[in-house]
């Protein structure tokens, strides 16, 4: 049996002191590694480039930081070519959903068995601070080197979770960051989909997001249960209905939920058809 | 009777043209002959020109003639869009199906025969009047009849109709009913049975062979034929295929499939090329196998997609930031495209680098027919050096070693995981941001490489040793450069150069050109990119210059004899 700590590797992270993306890396090396019992060397993590690509180099198991945004195709063609290995992807929202946002339709219809974590900390952070396609309107001054309000002109936000709902990944969750105890949940069931898995973290940028983000997040925080009603914004047209994560039509229904008016952390959608393409004949 | 004939087929897409070409090839090389088949054809589907030019010869794989023999033309109008490459000379013998434009004057020996019309009348179908001039022509070239016979018969696109038989009769009654000039074909020399192949199969059987079982791949003319064979071929393989939703991705695949130890192999042509440009620094960096076949067409952007160029050349040797060391490679005949195919995964696997085979759209489409000795050759293939079992305690990914080649441990292996990266890294893999580790990573790269430089068995030189004047050329031009310097018959008085290998570049072409006074290089592109190349290598005699023009059009022969003569004179 592994024991706790044996996954990470001596090299120290470049991150800022309070970043979010410790929470991944220790729900990653303290728990789900461990718990799963997954030997390192039939584990593989990919990742692109940015603050949170950075993570492979701090977990002992074997691991590619490749270029920005082709860390999916990367870990696709691993995956076929070993389809024993356990193989992780994780990146941010720069590398997932602005450059690499073409990769992920494709990969989503072949159903590649892999587990992609897309650490979202609503910046790009290690440039320093410009806007990505999950950054929220913000005040210029507010934290954010480059605010919406005024310049450059507003694109609005991608939803990650309305994204992979849309293209029916077979498994969509959110967890945060600074809830490790549910994070490294949704990762283990994540790993154990059989077919390719999405789940977003929403993670603080201690350096460049303005304060009142994560306040709100943590603040509106809502857990998803199976089988207990949900928890909508008083804008939405929508009634509370009963969570069930085997059904697509209403993981669609709650990826319209602004994730600023009600953040939802759990499991969107767990699809149960479908054949991971490395199992077809 | 002959020992060569040079045909020409054109019509308008439908009319079969294509499929016409190459049942004569067939027919022709199940008799033993050589052949050489390029064809030409627009954009379009359907509706849009088609042209073959074929040569079939007794004796050697020879190039088509300048001026044809013999054309069958369904389509003026099509022929017209096809004239610089089906040119006609007073001598041609034309066979024709309706009254040309009154702007055309025909050769003396032109024939119209009613082929549409005759085919419509016995088989009830026009469809089958290429069978028909098929049977004329098998009659004209003196073919043995039950050999075409069996041909058609196992061509199974054709889905074998009597109509198919009563064309090909049709078309031989033809020529007994009419006086044809006399175009019969002597027997082939080697009776063998030849196998028609082009290069793009030859690649994908090649990397097959090599062990390649990987392939990640866009489609994109005139490449698709590689993808194509491969998804065809690991399919019995059991590989893994995927076409994927672009180059990037392709090429991304391929890097993460060699990272875990399967041999991966992408395809593409020049636009596909260039996106796959980044990772190609990725696996140079990060020191991952990886060969990449790019079947150059005419560029730049978009360019003439269906016709062939050598003007990737610049891109392939430096594309990308950096200082990224790869290896070049570039076969020019059929067996050069396996035979370079195999050499390119053993320099892959065997140096942990990208490599890259530049063939092009002539080499890629032009089927030929030759004896199949070169793929059942003896190959020698090479496997990644991996580390030995007991070097788990301290294992480095990247170290140093006497070759500078690091064993490399996949995903997988118990006992070694390590962490790659594109970023500069220490002997163990972790990031490193100081200059000294940066400088001996270049270094590192770049030297395990040098052996390369003296690989002269990748490197061609003919003609007399002792001459003074010298040709370098490269890929698809080098067969033309042969063929008009033996033409011409002024071996004695040159030595040619062809390297396979281009980069790292052998020692022996720059000795080539160090020893000449006179250098010729002849290419086919606008630039001169390899002559560039070249003078960045080696010194070059004061007397050296280019022939190079933008592809689009084969060279002829009459051309390269005009520039020969100068270097010769």
């Amino acid at each position: 049996m592994t024991k706790a700590g044996e996954y990470r590797t001596g090299v120290k992270p470049i991150w800022c002191s309070g970043c979010g993306n410790f929470g991944t890396l220790t729900a990653l090396t303290k728990r789900v590694l461990p718990r799963l019992g997954l030997p390192r060397h039939k584990t593989l993590i990919v990742s692109g480039i940015g603050c949170s690509s950075r993570l492979p180099a701090y977990v002992d198991s074997y691991g590619f930081n490749s270029i920005h945004g082709r860390a999916v195709p990367i870990a696709q063609g691993a995956k076929l070519a070993r389809p024993e290995l356990t193989v992780l992807v994780v990146g941010g929202d720069g590398d997932f959903f602005s450059i690499g946002a073409g990769h992920l339709p494709h990969v989503v219809r072949r159903n590649v068995n892999i587990t992609c974590i897309m650490v979202n900390n609503f910046i790009y952070a290690l440039t320093k601070g410009q806007v990505s396609p999950t950054t929220p309107n913000v005040r210029r001054g507010e934290g954010v080197f480059l605010s919406h309000e005024y310049y450059p002109p507003v694109d609005p936000l991608l939803d990650m979770v309305s994204y992979s709902a849309s293209t029916r990944a077979s498994f969509i969750a959110q967890g945060i960051a600074t809830d490790v105890a549910h994070l490294e949940w949704l990762i283990q069931e994540g790993i154990e989909h059989k077919g390719f898995s999405f789940i977003t973290v929403l993670t603080p940028c201690v350096t460049y997001n303005p304060q009142w983000l994560f306040e709100i997040i943590r603040e509106k925080a809502f857990y998803l249960r199976d089988t207990e009603p949900v928890l909508l914004p008083e804008s939405s047209p929508e009634r509370p209905w009963l969570h069930d994560p085997g059904d697509i039509s209403l993981a669609f229904k709650l990826a319209q939920v602004p994730l600023l008016e009600q953040p939802l952390l759990g499991v969107f959608f767990r699809g149960k058809s479908g054949k991971p393409i490395e199992d077809m004949e | 009777m002959r020992s060569n004939v040079t045909l020409g087929i054109v019509g308008a897409g439908g009319h079969g043209i294509v499929a016409m070409g190459s049942l004569l090839q067939r027919i022709a090389a199940s008799q033993g002959y050589f052949s050489r088949m390029p064809r030409y054809y627009t954009a379009q589907i359907r509706g849009g020109g088609s042209a073959v030019r074929l040569i079939l010869d007794s004796r050697r794989l020879s190039l088509p003639a300048d001026v044809l023999d013999l054309l069958v033309c369904f389509s003026w109008e099509k022929y017209l869009e096809f004239e610089t490459e089906l040119t006609l000379g007073a001598d041609t013998v034309v066979i024709y199906d309706d009254d040309p434009p009154s702007c055309m004057k025909l050769p003396r020996n032109s024939f119209k025969i009613g082929l549409s019309r005759i085919s419509q009348e016995e088989t009830g179908s026009e469809r089958n009047m290429n069978l028909v001039a098929l049977g004329l022509l098998s009659r004209m070239l003196s073919f043995d009849r039950g050999r075409v016979e069996r041909v058609v018969e196992e061509d199974t696109a054709l889905q074998l109709l009597k109509e198919n038989i009563v064309a090909l009769d049709v078309g031989e009654s033809i020529f007994a009913e009419m006086s044809f000039p006399d175009l019969a074909l002597e027997p082939s020399r080697d009776e063998s049975p030849k196998v028609v192949i082009h290069g793009n199969n030859a690649m994908a059987r090649a990397a097959l062979r090599a062990g390649c079982r990987a392939y990640f791949g866009y489609p994109i003319t005139p490449s698709a034929e590689v993808m194509q064979d491969m998804l065809e071929g690991l399919f019995y393989e059991q590989g893994v295929f995927v076409q994927a939703e672009d180059e990037i991705a392709a090429v991304g695949m391929a890097i993460g499939a060699s990272f875990v130890g399967a041999k991966s192999l992408t395809g593409t042509s020049g636009p596909g090329f260039d996106l796959m440009t980044e990772s190609i620094g990725l696996a140079s960096a990060a020191e991952i196998p990886l060969v990449v076949i790019d079947v150059q067409r005419c560029g730049p952007s978009t360019g003439i997609p269906s016709k062939s160029e050598q003007s990737d050349l610049d891109h392939a040797i430096y594309g990308g930031h950096g200082d990224a060391p790869r290896v070049v490679l570039a076969p020019y005949d059929i067996d050069g495209c396996y035979r370079l195919v195999i050499e390119g995964f053993n320099m892959a696997e065997g140096y942990q680098t990208p490599v890259i085979i530049l063939s092009d759209q002539w080499l890629g489409q032009t089927f030929v027919a030759v004896n199949d000795g070169f793929m059942k050759s003896d190959y020698n293939v090479i496997e990644r050096k991996k580390p030995a079992a007991e070097e788990t305690d301290g294992y480095l990914r990247y170290r140093v070693t006497n070759d500078l080649v690091s064993p490399m441990a996949v995903a997988g292996d118990e006992g070694f995981t390590y962490r790659t990266t594109g970023l500069t890294h220490n002997q163990g893999g972790a990031p490193a941001f100081d200059y000294e580790t940066h400088q001996s990573l270049h270094q590192k790269r770049w030297e395990k490489l040098s052996p390369l430089r003296d690989r002269g068995d990748l490197v061609r030189v003919l003609g007399n040793e002792k001459a003074t004047a010298g040709i370098v050329t490269w890929g698809s031009s080098a067969p033309f450069v042969l063929e008009t310097v033996g033409q011409m018959a002024v071996e004695g008085e040159l030595k040619v150069c062809i390297p396979e290998l281009l980069h790292p570049l052998p020692h022996k072409v720059v000795r080539f050109v160090e020893s000449v006074e006179r250098l010729l290089v002849i290419e086919m592109n606008y630039s001169g990119q390899l002559y560039r190349y070249l003078r960045s290598q080696a010194d070059l005699p004061g007397d050296s210059r280019p022939y190079c023009r933008a592809g689009g059009r084969p060279f002829s022969q009459r051309e390269l004899a005009e520039v020969i003569t100068e270097v010769v004179k």
